[in-house]
């Protein structure tokens, strides 16, 4: 438990359990009465909760098992006489060697720009840490990248990285260098990694929210004892932060598998046009909307989505079996952090 | 010794400023070139007559103030109803109790490995049967029911806050309707304005759900942009494409600026730990 949570009693506990408990105690009521306030309460909660579980059973739930059932069919979008196959979708999943290409393609970039957007974001909160002037300037111009919309920075990189007008190529130029058409094979997976960690303002601020829970008097103490930076580094801050980097690695996995930007930075002038995405950058997610725009094979497409989310699903548990004993918590993982409000231009 | 690491932090975070925010540069530099620029060589560094036609000119190719509002109003729409919808459902998952409530905050938690379009394919069908397409009202639906993140965010927020709060107004004879109402909402504004920041972002950057649900007429700036600016001859301007995602962007960075102090406070306190 957090000492927030020790020196404030009455704090209802995170999970609201405390909440649940009979109200005000007001002398000599009958446990009928605390029963009834209780079965209010409890219809209460699903007054607040009704809308969202409505929605879900809806808006998610519905459509899964929809989803469910369009994979097991050969529904095409054009026809109408469309009929249950079986499980031959998840068959060609497996054995179509374009579906399997595009899901390595997208493990390696996972691998490439997970681990990578981790240190660059761990590396830029570091500095923003230090005592510096203006730091609450530099936080917020390097988190500025990672709000621009996904379709925004794709335009931005394309303008970039043209063969003929972009920067890129100008500074090969200016250093008598030939140009390079980056945004074609083997270079636009590079061009994806870059424009992926553009956005590493993102893990800089959950990094930054972590390295201001560390206490300061663990660094002095370390420095009292006669370690170096090194050290203090690899013992006090990496193991207190590693919950937070956890959390980073799970969503950064969960994001870069369903990444589509290779869609956005490759679309052709014609509209919709998925055709031209260079084979170094089609992704998994690239191959579904080829399959489910230019062909529209519902069917297959819902297949590989189910597919993926089954991976999601395996890779999380995987990485949260793997990290224990790697991930260390020094308090209660729900401390209380209404306390302490963080700014960018913090102190 | 202090001097020196001090003076290294500032090298590499003015390195960093160069990396990040180079791409902004190109993009304004792109955006005042003249289009027989784009194809001068060696490249011009500089526009050597920097004008703001290109501006005017992206306004007038395509019906960008048209897009714009068919984006204004799906973001607005869904970040408003998103934001009041999560923090009805937070505040139930923080401060009530019922039977099954456990087994609904997992599936909710869960729901957030879905990837989105997987629920989208027949979701698109789905609108599509009922007519819904080419209206925005899946948005309003959407909205309505909240989202799984945002709600998590307003419940970690609304867990924090003290008993005390509600007690005093139980005995005044306050519903929980009221307590939220008049109590909760009004003191989270924290969350209020992240999530707002963070909904209408999302809405106004997405690509997938409008390029599905919305024809060519009722679609966002953000699909129009990726494929609007061409000439007759079905080549991309790149100075017009320039020009367009200046003034795409800038709307989300100016509000960003606006809000941030509340919303890395907010952020914070999500319980990203």
């Amino acid at each position: 438990m957090s000492t927030g949570q020790i020196t404030a009693p009455g704090a209802p506990s995170p999970s609201g359990e405390a909440a649940a408990r009979p109200g005000p105690r007001t002398g000599a009521h009958s446990a009928r009465r605390r029963r009834s306030l209780s079965s209010r309460r409890a219809l209460s909660f699903y007054v607040f909760a009704g809308p969202w579980v409505l929605g879900f059973l809806a808006l998610t739930a519905f459509p899964l098992g929809y989803a469910l059932w369009l994979s097991l069919t050969n529904a095409d979008g054009l026809s109408n006489n469309s009929r249950f196959v079986g499980l031959d979708n998840y068959r060609e999943v497996f054995t179509d060697p374009e579906t399997m290409s595009s899901l390595a393609r997208t493990g390696i970039f996972t691998a490439i720009t997970v681990p990578l957007t981790l240190a660059a974001g761990l590396l830029l909160a570091i500095l923003v840490n230090q005592p510096i002037r203006a730091r609450g300037v530099f936080r917020t111009l390097l988190y500025l990248p990672a709000v621009v919309p996904p379709v925004g920075a794709a335009l931005t990189f394309k303008l970039i990285f043209d063969r003929d007008s972009g920067a890129a190529n100008g500074a090969l130029d200016a250093l008598n260098l030939d140009g390079i058409s980056w945004l074609m094979d083997p270079y636009a997976r590079w061009v994806l990694v870059t424009l992926t960690l553009w956005g590493a303002g993102n893990a800089m601020i959950v990094s930054l929210a972590g390295l201001q829970d560390v206490p300061k008097e663990l660094y002095e103490a370390a420095r009292i004892d006669g370690a170096n930076t090194w050290q203090s580094f690899s013992r006090i801050t990496l193991p207190l932060l590693s919950p937070v980097l956890f959390f980073q690695v799970i969503t950064g996995i969960i994001a870069a598998v369903q990444s589509f930007l290779p869609l956005l930075i490759s679309l052709d002038p014609t509209p919709r046009g998925v055709t031209a995405v260079p084979e170094g950058n089609y992704l998994f997610m690239i191959h579904v909307f080829a399959q489910y725009f230019a062909n529209g094979r519902y069917g297959y497409a819902s297949a590989m989505l189910w597919v993926l989310f089954l991976i999601i699903v395996a890779i999380t548990f995987l990485v949260f079996k793997l990290s224990k004993g790697a991930v260390f918590y020094a308090v209660d993982p729900e401390p209380d952090k209404q306390s302490r409000p963080r700014t960018l231009g913090g102190k | 010794m202090v001097f020196r690491r001090r003076s290294a932090v500032y090298m590499l975070l003015v390195g960093a400023l160069v990396l990040f925010l180079g791409p902004f540069a190109w993009l304004l530099d792109t955006a005042l070139k003249a289009p027989d620029e784009l194809r001068a060589l060696p490249v011009h560094w500089w526009p050597h007559h920097p004008n703001l036609s290109n501006f005017r000119d992206a306004l007038t190719h395509i019906d960008y103030f048209g897009y714009a509002r068919n984006s204004l109003t799906i973001a607005t729409v869904y970040a408003v109803l998103v934001t009041l919808a999560s923090a009805w459902a937070g505040y139930g998952f923080a401060r009530l109790h019922a039977p099954g409530k456990k087994l609904v905050f997992n599936v909710l938690l869960s729901t957030m490995m879905l990837p989105q379009i997987l629920t989208l394919i027949p979701t698109y069908l789905l609108f599509a049967k009922l007519h819904l397409t080419n209206t925005y009202v899946p948005w309003v639906l959407w909205g309505l029911c909240g989202a799984p993140y945002l709600i998590f965010l307003f419940r970690q927020f609304f867990s924090n806050m003290p008993k005390e709060l509600e007690e005093a107004a139980i005995i005044d004879g306050c519903g929980q309707i009221r307590i939220f109402w008049r109590i909760f909402l009004p003191q989270s504004w924290p969350v209020i304005a992240t999530s707002l920041i963070l909904s209408f972002s999302w809405t106004w950057g997405d690509y997938i759900a409008p390029s599905l649900l919305l024809d060519d007429a009722h679609t966002t700036l953000a699909v129009k942009l990726a494929y609007g600016y061409v000439n007759a001859h079905g080549s991309p301007l790149g100075n017009l494409v320039a020009a367009g995602a200046v003034m795409y962007v800038v709307p989300v960075l100016a509000l960003f600026l606006i809000l941030q102090r509340g919303f890395v406070a907010g952020v914070a306190t999500s319980g990203l730990k």
